[in-house]
């Protein structure tokens, strides 16, 4: 099945999907290695889950390739699913089951017995799996989704917007359970708008913007741009702007003004994504 | 076989639903029989010479006077045309609730091949069609029981396997349409079930559109029909069974290359 540990957990490359005349992705690549917590940044609509769809071969694409574990998205769809955990981002089950009917056909499906597992996690989630779906809030169904996504134990977690709709504790929990299951070897791909998340626990990410990567690095390099954030007191003004540049031409820039006070920090990774998003001129 | 267990469970109340309507309304209809019997005897000659229109519902070969002309002319009417209407309605949701219900993520990431889904459907929606048939079968047996009459079980037995397939190939028809759309098409699925209806009488009461009879399958479903001539009308069943074949087909074909959202 071509399931060599050398190859990448996930590798996109010159990906184009429209939808009619639609914009979903536009040569959009991407690698992500083995054993990686990586951070798929970028607003609604920016392509996050139409690159996550194209991977899981729910819809296809007019160029490039895609693959996940060694696994060609089109041509090994079935056997690539067998390997991945997948938690949609509007986790919809069918309202007139129960939960653990749902957990149990998720399992029988990959012909496997998870009743070990998804009680763990029903556990440590405090998912009730006796309720029927259509009684369960977002939060209860997107812990239901989680508990289908990792019982099989796969090699790959691809989460599109996990975290919306749990509260604080349980995305605590979420969390807890992703590094855990890192430390045993598996990789972890999460599509998110919230950027602290990202910072907290990704080690690489990726900024979309209109269906293609602007951005690929450590999250501690996204952090640490040339970039710097200077707040500062200038001529009884408050300033506080992201500068990139020299900082020798930013000191010129202040000859013949009065300086009460200045700060100059790395920016947080909000302000980076941002810089992506805005097109705004860089101050001098 | 999972999955066909899912849908099988997923349908039973409408199933349930359905059939107790359908076999409940015709036994009813076989039961009140007794009570009919005399004066439909004075009104069945007036009905079997209304020209066009005898021969559209087939009065003209059965006499509703009998059990065995009430059955084809009047139960047969109605156990096809309900059959019809839940095959119909079925097959029009099957494919097309995962996306209107955008449970398609969670179903369509699992790794099953989606040709293999649309195959367990499809024999979900075979089995409760047959499950309808036969359990409405037999509440109308039991309903000649109660009667105390006796019917020729060759007859019945002819009518009622054209009528499944004639159901069958409704209800393959609406699944088709399942496959190309996003939410369920009950209304279409509807709307098509009372037009085959109508092609079957129009084409039997106007020459001119005679050739309609190859696609409705309401005409080699028809009781009267059968119970008269001895046997399924060779020519509209080999029509059916190909239409049947290639909405099937289509649906495979499309709904295995469609991107779902």
């Amino acid at each position: 099945m071509g399931t060599q540990s050398s190859e990448p957990a996930i590798l996109i490359s010159g990906l184009t999907k429209n939808y009619g005349k639609h914009r979903g992705v536009k040569n959009l690549s991407l690698r992500v290695e083995r054993g990686d917590i990586f951070g798929f940044l970028g607003p609604n609509g920016a392509g996050k889950s139409t690159t996550i769809r194209c991977l899981l071969g729910l819809v296809g694409f007019q160029e490039g390739s895609a693959a996940v574990l060694g696994m060609d998205a089109e041509r090994q769809r079935k056997a690539l699913l067998r390997s991945v955990g997948y938690m949609p981002s509007e986790a919809m089950f069918y309202p007139a089951m129960r939960v653990r009917e749902v957990i149990r056909l998720a399992a029988d499906m990959r012909g496997m017995d998870c009743r070990k597992e998804a009680q763990m996690l029903c556990e440590r989630l405090m998912v009730d799996p006796d309720k029927r779906i259509e009684e369960l809030s977002l939060g209860n169904r997107k812990k239901v989704s989680i508990v289908c996504a990792m019982q099989h134990c796969p090699q790959l977690f691809i989460f599109d917007e996990p975290t919306s709709g749990l509260d604080p504790l349980m995305q605590a929990e979420f969390f807890k359970l992703i590094l855990e299951y890192n430390s045993r070897g598996v990789t972890c791909f999460l599509s998110s708008h919230v950027l602290p998340e990202i910072r907290k626990y990704c080690r690489h990410a990726a900024i979309i913007r209109d269906g293609s990567v602007v951005c690929t690095d450590t999250v501690e390099n996204l952090t640490r741009t040339r970039a710097k954030h200077i707040r500062m007191l200038r001529d009884g003004k408050e300033e506080d702007f992201l500068y990139k540049g020299n900082l020798d031409a930013l000191f010129a820039g202040f000859a013949g003004h009065h300086i009460e006070d200045i700060t100059i920090e790395e920016p947080e990774l909000e302000e980076i994504f941002m810089q992506y998003y805005t097109e705004t001129e860089e101050r001098q | 076989m999972t999955f066909y267990r899912h849908e099988m469970r997923m349908n039973r109340r409408n199933l349930l639903i359905w059939t107790a309507c359908v076999g409940g309304m015709c036994m009813g209809c076989i039961l009140l029989y007794a009570s009919l019997a005399d004066s439909v005897q004075n009104i069945a000659s007036s009905f079997s010479d209304m020209g066009a229109m005898s021969a559209a519902l087939g009065m003209d070969k059965m006499s509703i006077a009998t059990l065995r002309g009430y059955y084809a002319t009047e139960i047969a009417m109605l156990h096809g045309l309900g059959g019809a209407m839940f095959a119909a309605l079925l097959g029009t949701g099957l494919l097309a609730k995962e996306e209107s219900g955008h449970t398609a993520e969670f179903l369509y990431t699992l790794p099953v091949d989606r040709g293999w889904i649309v195959l367990q459907k499809y024999l979900a929606l075979l089995s409760c069609i047959l499950i309808l048939n036969v359990v409405c079968v037999a509440l109308y047996l039991l309903g000649f029981v109660l009667l105390g009459e006796r019917m020729d079980a060759g007859e019945l037995l002819r009518y009622h396997t054209a009528a499944i397939l004639m159901q069958i190939e409704i209800g393959t028809i609406c699944f088709a349409i399942s496959a190309f759309v996003r939410r369920s098409a009950a209304g279409a699925g509807l709307g098509i079930t009372v037009v085959l209806f109508a092609a079957d009488i129009m084409c039997r009461i106007i020459p001119a559109i005679e050739g309609a009879k190859y696609l409705t399958p309401f005409y080699y479903a028809n009781a009267a029909d059968i119970f008269a001539d001895g046997g399924l009308n060779a020519g509209p069943t080999a029509v059916g069974a190909l239409i049947t074949a290639a909405c099937l087909a289509a649906a495979w074909i499309w709904y295995g290359r469609k991107d779902l959202r």
